[in-house]
């Protein structure tokens, strides 16, 4: 490792953080999704095919903020709303017409089983994603 | 008494504990991630690594009642960590340790997944 590497640099920033979380949502929701149409399909179709969609969004959210990490923040600027929608969507459904989720989806009651994270996740990438819209041109966190 | 396996979670989860609380201090201290914190977060995997191999375990006899579910959880144990090591290989800013905090905290409730699914 040289010296430079351990100076705080433009590749570092609160994306770092994002990226981490949303790797890890994708790689949860799709796991959970994969498995449970693979072996328990007819207990909750919609739920499951919910919790794939859920993975796809991480996983296209992941992309996205990674692009808005060196200033091309157009499709992050869809995705986390996006995102966001469909938190918000299939958690009202989820409480109001629970009949259609036999079993819980990822984002099921707003995400209750994962600690309410990912209704906050689009909140906290929107947050950011301002922030980094206001960032001079050139001086965005990068990081590749 | 709890299985072997059951004591290793435990102590899993105790650390990983410890890992996320000290990264976030370090994070919020606005400091640049020292050197010992990544040897926490080694020592973290490499624990990670023998509740796996002792998790194997379980895979024998009756096995856990979804198998699939398991191995996934004992793959995600292991690989969590170094994924999130490579991807602040480079950075030892303020937020590397956040990404450690949050890798920490990760592990520590696939360890518990882990448990919850291998009986």
């Amino acid at each position: 490792m040289t010296t430079a590497s351990h100076e705080p640099g433009p590749r570092s920033g609160p994306h770092k953080v994002l990226l981490a979380v949303y790797a890890l949502f994708a790689l949860a929701a799709g796991a959970r999704a994969l498995v449970q149409l693979a072996t328990q399909y007819d207990e909750a179709p919609v739920a499951y095919w919910l919790s794939l969609a859920a993975a796809v969004t991480y996983a296209l959210g992941w992309y996205a903020i990674r692009q808005a990490s060196v200033g091309h923040t157009g499709f992050a600027s869809v995705m986390l709303w996006v995102e966001l929608a469909g938190v918000l969507t299939v958690g009202t459904l989820s409480l109001v017409e629970s009949d259609w989720f036999p079993d819980a989806s990822v984002w099921s009651d707003y995400g209750i089983g994962y600690g309410f994270v990912p209704a906050a996740l689009p909140i906290a990438g929107l947050l950011w994603l301002r922030q980094q819209k206001r960032l001079p041109v050139g001086s965005q966190s990068r990081d590749d | 008494m709890p299985s072997v396996s059951t004591q290793i979670t435990f102590i899993v989860v105790g650390y990983a504990a410890l890992v996320a609380v000290l990264a976030l201090v370090v994070a919020l201290r606005h400091g640049e991630r020292p050197g010992w914190l990544d040897q926490l977060a080694w020592m973290l995997e490499a624990l990670l690594v023998v509740r796996a191999l002792a998790g194997l375990g379980a895979l024998g006899g009756d096995g856990p009642p979804s198998t699939s579910t398991y191995v996934g959880y004992l793959l995600a144990s292991v690989c969590v960590l170094p994924i999130a090591m490579q991807s602040i290989k480079d950075d030892r800013a303020v937020w590397s340790s956040a990404v450690i905090a949050v890798a920490a905290v990760a592990v520590g409730v696939v360890a518990v997944r882990l448990e919850m699914t291998a009986s």
